[in-house]
């Protein structure tokens, strides 16, 4: 079996940068991670010089990732000799015992080190997720509510607690923690998108008014967002279609609608280009829009 | 056929099989298809992968149910059936959202089948298909008689699967999602298709 460095004709110096970017952007792309860091720390540890603990750490979790628990394992040891009593290699045991799923004894690891230090964040975030991985989604709800409400500023926390409230059909408690993750990152595009799901899905004139008008603000920040693009489109389309309304945001919505569909057809048929196999899907939409489209009376 | 059977096709198997091994994090989901004519047996010919994030927001699945009905009535296939496999996998029973699909599909389709996959039983030399079914009996949906479903040629199969994960095709597989992601992907999987329908012998007739 060739190596990473022989099949793909990079230094060890790039597979080590490549990590770091992988660990930069929280990238959870774990085969990639064990098939370069395995080698990294195989042949070339003494290279890497303190960078080696922080890449023991990012191979050991994706290692659990992949069921690799050999590698986790030996990543493991090094640490653990290396820094005898941290808390942070603690909690990498503690996630050697969720994966081969012995969450009490995990649970016990994590007990200990909040013990040592009640603010650990970083143990009380396991411990909920082992209530997730338990499928315990009210008991991770709540703990997860009283958590933010001492860590008010910790995005992760309300993205897993939006997640969770999505799996559980609670889309108005959805929303707020979306509307918390918008308020601190109004640049981002999706969390916008996924409100106007939520909204979507949530449904009534109100909700589908609001779910366009975040569509829409999605795609100012991305005009790329495919979905934002197709939301938009099907909400303003029923808002058009709604006895409810009046002439002129009827007249608005048919517009809104008629806009994101030509921006639809553009992009199909700009990545139908040359490309046989997508004519179906090329074909399918075109038909849809048809098929969706809404008359002015 | 007789009343009431269900067949399952290798190339349906097989992509329902890629599609939950390929985000073993989230749930996913998609539609079961047939290209027979509607009988007292259900043929289940191909499937289309669907979502792997936020199965029970509305518009995905929407859009994504109307371009699928859109391109079976181009292809002279109808939707019979929806599949899932849970994120939670000690817990392979229906979630509300895919009893809701389901009775969607129901509405078009009387003998639509609900389709598990149970996740557990997906190791490598597991003896037993992954999968339960349920159909509409009594206003409900309940478990079908294994008996009356049919996995001709199971080893060969498995077999394909196999390959499939050892020559890297499976990466092959998009979903509506991925294809949301990059509308340069086919969820219509035409290339995964034709690799899939090579390594079937000729022995397995229909698919």
């Amino acid at each position: 079996m060739s190596s990473i460095s022989e099949l793909y004709d990079v230094t060890w110096e790039e597979m080590r940068d490549k990590l770091r970017k992988w660990r930069e952007e929280n990238f959870r792309n774990s085969e990639q991670i064990v098939d370069v860091g395995e080698e990294l720390i195989n042949e070339h540890a003494s290279k890497l010089g303190d960078d080696i603990w922080i890449i023991y750490e990012q191979v050991m979790i994706a290692a659990l990732d992949c069921s690799r628990d050999d590698l986790a394992w030996s990543c493991l040891q090094e640490l653990k000799r290396q820094f005898p009593d941290s808390h942070r290699v603690k909690r990498l045991a503690g996630m050697r015992l969720e994966a081969l799923e012995r969450y009490e004894d995990a649970n016990k690891l994590y007990d200990s080190i909040l013990q040592d230090d009640p603010t650990n964040t970083a143990a009380r975030k396991r411990k909920i997720s082992i209530l997730r991985a338990q499928g315990k989604s009210s008991e991770a709800i709540r703990e997860l509510n009283e958590y933010l409400e001492q860590f008010v500023g910790d995005q992760e926390a309300w993205h897993e607690l939006s997640e969770l409230y999505i799996n559980e059909h609670d889309y108005a408690k959805a929303a707020f923690c979306l509307e918390e993750l918008m308020m601190t990152n109004p640049h981002n595009h999706l969390y916008c998108e996924q409100y106007g799901e939520v909204k979507y899905t949530q449904g009534g004139l109100e909700n589908l008014e609001l779910a366009r008008k975040y569509f829409a603000q999605a795609l100012k920040l991305n005009n790329r967002n495919m979905r934002a693009l197709f939301g938009l489109y099907m909400s303003a389309s029923h808002v058009a279609a709604s006895p409810k309304v009046s002439a002129k945001v009827k007249k608005d919505n048919v517009k809104y609608a008629a806009w994101a569909a030509s921006q639809i057809s553009r992009a199909y048929q700009m990545a139908g280009r040359g490309k046989k196999e997508n004519k179906c899907s090329v074909k399918a939409v075109e038909e849809m829009l048809e098929s969706m489209q809404i008359t002015m009376s | 056929m007789k009343m009431g059977e269900v067949e399952l096709s290798c190339l349906a198997y097989a992509k329902m099989y890629l599609h939950a091994s390929q985000f073993p994090r989230s749930s996913v989901n998609g539609l079961l298809l047939s290209s027979s004519p509607a009988g007292a047996a259900v043929c289940i010919t191909d499937c289309v992968p669907l979502l792997h994030s936020h199965l029970s927001l509305a518009p995905i699945t929407q859009l994504a149910l109307t371009q699928v009905d859109v391109w079976c009535s181009q292809t002279q296939q109808r939707i019979v059936g929806y599949y899932q496999a849970n994120a939670c996998v000690s817990d392979s029973s229906p979630t509300p959202c895919a009893l809701k699909i389901a009775e969607k599909i129901f509405e078009q389709c009387n003998n639509a089948v609900l389709l598990m996959i149970d996740g557990e039983k997906m190791f490598p030399g597991c003896r037993v298909p992954p999968i339960v079914m349920y159909e509409r009996k009594d206003a409900r949906w309940a478990l079908k008689d294994k008996h009356t479903i049919m996995l001709r040629q199971w080893e060969e199969t498995c077999s394909i699967v196999n390959q499939l994960f050892s020559s890297g095709d499976q990466t092959l597989l998009v979903d509506f999602d991925s294809h949301l992601d990059d509308i340069t992907k086919d969820w219509t999987n035409q290339k995964l298709n034709a690799k899939i329908m090579e390594l079937i012998s000729p022995a397995n007739g229909n698919v």
